[in-house]
Order: structure tokens, then C-alpha cells, then sequence
């Protein structure tokens, strides 16, 4: 018998379906993160959050000069 | 991988887990209410305007 009381059978069901929860739930929190960085992104740039905007735009406007 | 549930109780493994992960939600939740950018009930705070008593004679 092992330390934890299971056998290799069970450790082996056991962890798959705790890797399966694992799973999904990391999956749950990576889409709820998208979703708040959207709302509001977290890091703000070298010139705080508001410079962020113009940085944004800055990167549009460069693009689009750049494809047009 | 699988071998670590040989050595960990299964069951206080998911209990000590669920545990750290409520209580790391909640405290990171009560952090992001107390910032004002990142308070999504009430919105940024904006700054109180500073009450001046007149100081009595």
C-alpha cells in the first residue's frame, strides 16, 4: 500500500479526473482573464493608462498608413 | 504524473486546494473592489472634496 492509502488503479483514475477539472477550469479563468483585459487592461504602459489609448491609436493609425 | 496521488491524500489534497483557491479569489476580488479603476460595482471614486472645518478662534 502506497503512503496515501491507493492503489495504482485508483491514483490513475483519480488523476484523470483531476486533470479533466484541472483542464476546464484553467480554460474557464484564461477566457474570464481575456474578457477583464479587455474590459480594462491591467498593465498600464510607459505613459500610465491613459497613454495606452494614444499608443493604441498610435499602432492603428501606423497600420493603416501602412496598408493604405 | 499520476504518482503523486500516492503520495498525497486525494482527499485533503482537494480540500487544502479548494481551500487556497477560495480564499486566493476572494482576496484578490476585496483587492480589485478597493481600486478604483477596477471596482466594477460602483465605478471610479471620484476624490471627495476636502472638508475644511474652520478652526475656532
Amino acid at each position: 500500500m502506497s503512503l496515501s492509502g491507493l492503489s495504482e488503479p485508483e491514483a490513475k483514475e483519480f488523476h484523470k479526473i483531476f486533470m479533466t477539472s484541472f483542464i476546464i477550469f484553467t480554460v474557464i479563468a484564461i477566457v474570464a482573464h481575456i474578457l477583464v483585459w479587455q474590459w480594462r487592461p491591467w498593465l498600464p504602459g510607459p505613459n500610465g493608462y491613459t497613454g495606452m489609448i494614444d499608443t493604441l491609436h498610435g499602432a492603428l493609425g501606423a497600420v493603416q498608413h501602412f496598408v493604405s | 504524473m499520476w504518482r503523486i496521488w500516492l503520495l498525497f491524500d486525494p482527499r485533503r489534497a482537494l480540500i487544502g486546494l479548494f481551500t487556497f483557491l477560495f480564499v486566493l479569489a476572494l482576496v484578490i476580488h476585496f483587492i480589485l473592489l478597493s481600486t478604483n479603476r477596477f471596482n466594477w460595482l460602483d465605478g471610479p471614486h471620484t476624490a471627495a472634496p476636502a472638508v475644511t472645518t474652520a478652526a475656532p478662534q
